[in-house]
């Protein structure tokens, strides 16, 4: 093999074929604990917020302005998420402006305001609300995975019923694949320049974002060429059985969860970072909501942002109502009605208060097993696969 | 290898614009109508749906005869055994 050859088959592998859902997830572990490590826990919903807040503010509900997007932390990781992704798309020639079908853009717009109630209730999404809470050992993590485990059954449901009732077509792509090659290159030269330009900046926190708009373009890029996807991971189980996803996702949350483990006990982060006073009502019944709404949405918080990278309109329909609607309810919830200090959804419960380091790592791990175990024989005996 | 490009397919599914999960639930619920030996057609945009098709196929027992790129789409070929 020549060396051309050698590295037309590098360039293959590194950005045109997909990654296994073991090989993202790892990747993803690793990157998440060292955007950790760098700066704060990785999140999605508090950039939403802020970006449906800049609306808000707009329209005149919010007398105050939001923080600036490009100098707050939460947008700033979903804008490194969005680019990372796009610049694999263009790079893959999987970039396209896909417009759906009418009854798709109706659920999007229902499954995004939902998946907004749902991620306020658990103060997350997928991503702040169970995965990140799980890896920084937040009960709330849990009470939020057995309500997404919930939530999409009911979701899975509602897709069989629609499917017998319903037929939609009349989608279409716009397609750029000849060009996208160097879009994604313009991409890349901006995220370059951002990156640069926010290290070099006088503000205090420049360093921190170009480093976290780095690590979260990394979490982008890694996410859309593994086509990544949590939804897939609690869906398929129901729906077809398949549990390759499922797998992968285990595996990224156990390493994920061992290595915030590390950073909590070596005092690099506080202990309760991310520990979100919604165990247990917020998390569960936000699970419910969320699990609920993301299958019909067709991603999650992370899922969606990657799917808008990818030019999928039904997704930019839901993110649009999603960071609206979480603004929305976290306003009244916050404000108005004071949940949070009055502890209706719960409360901050770090597990190791409870069962120490070792013990929280035991119980973490048995029960990411557990999920482990639980989708691989149910791929085998398909025992609670509803769909076909 | 079959020439997909003289491929006169029984029935065509258009999942043009169509995000996961949709693409594959209609596909399946297609193939479970179809009779024996006849070649379902489908057109689709969804670069997941490129991966998920063949995987599908050798799950369920169904022959995948390939894919054909079009501009703006993908045209697939899937024959019922």
């Amino acid at each position: 093999m020549s060396v051309g050859e050698t590295l037309k088959e590098w360039y293959r592998v590194i950005f045109k074929d997909n990654y296994s859902p073991v090989v993202g997830g790892i990747l993803l572990a690793l990157l998440a604990i060292l955007l950790e490590m760098w700066y704060r826990p990785w999140g999605i919903v508090g950039g939403l917020r802020n970006w449906g807040e800049w609306v808000l503010y707009g329209v005149g509900f919010l007398e105050e302005a939001p923080p600036h997007p490009l100098w707050f932390s939460s947008s700033v990781l979903n804008i490194g998420l969005v680019l990372g992704a796009f610049i694999s798309a263009c790079l893959a020639q999987e970039f396209g402006i896909r417009v759906p079908p009418k009854l798709e853009i109706i659920k999007a717009i229902v499954a995004g305001i939902l998946m907004g109630v749902g991620s306020a209730l658990a103060r997350g999404c997928n991503i702040g609300g169970f995965y990140m809470a799980i890896a920084n050992l937040s009960a709330g993590g849990i009470a939020m995975m057995l309500g997404l485990m919930v939530g999409v059954f009911m979701g899975v449901k509602y897709l069989l019923w629609e499917i017998e009732h319903f037929t939609s077509q009349g989608g279409k792509e716009i397609s750029v694949k000849k060009i996208s090659p160097i879009l994604g290159i313009i991409a890349l030269i901006a995220l370059l320049w951002g990156i640069y330009h926010y290290f070099n900046s006088e503000k205090d926190e420049g360093a921190l974002l170009g480093g976290a708009l780095l690590l979260t373009a990394g979490i982008g890029f890694v996410m859309h060429r593994t086509r990544f996807c949590i939804v897939n991971s609690f869906r398929e189980p129901y729906l077809s059985g398949e549990a390759t996803m499922a797998r992968g996702v285990a595996l990224s949350l156990f390493i994920a969860m061992f290595g915030v483990l590390l950073i909590k006990m070596a005092g690099i982060k506080d202990a309760m970072t991310y520990v979100e006073p919604t165990f247990f009502l917020g998390s569960l019944i936000g699970g419910i909501i969320f699990g609920a709404a993301m299958v019909v949405a067709g991603g999650c918080g992370s899922g969606s942002l990657w799917r808008v990278a990818e030019g999928q309109i039904k997704l930019w329909i839901v993110v649009l109502f999603f960071a609206i609607s979480n603004a929305i309810v976290r306003y009244y919830m916050d404000n108005v009605w004071e949940v949070w200090d009055k502890g209706w959804l719960g409360t901050q419960v770090y597990l190791p208060d409870v069962f120490g380091y070792a013990g929280t790592f035991l119980i973490l791990s048995f029960v990411i097993f557990l999920w482990y175990v639980f989708v691989d024989w149910n791929e085998k005996t398909e025992k609670f696969v509803i769909g076909f | 290898m079959v020439d997909l490009s003289s491929i006169k397919a029984d029935e065509v599914l258009d999942c043009k614009g169509l995000s996961c999960p949709m693409p594959m639930l209609k596909i399946k619920k297609a193939l479970q109508k179809l009779d024996s030996g006849k070649i379902l057609e489908v057109w689709g945009t969804d670069p997941g749906t490129k991966n998920e098709v063949p995987k599908m196929c050798e799950k369920e027992g169904y022959e995948f005869l390939g894919f054909i790129d079009e501009p703006g789409y993908t045209r697939y070929f899937i024959k019922k055994k």
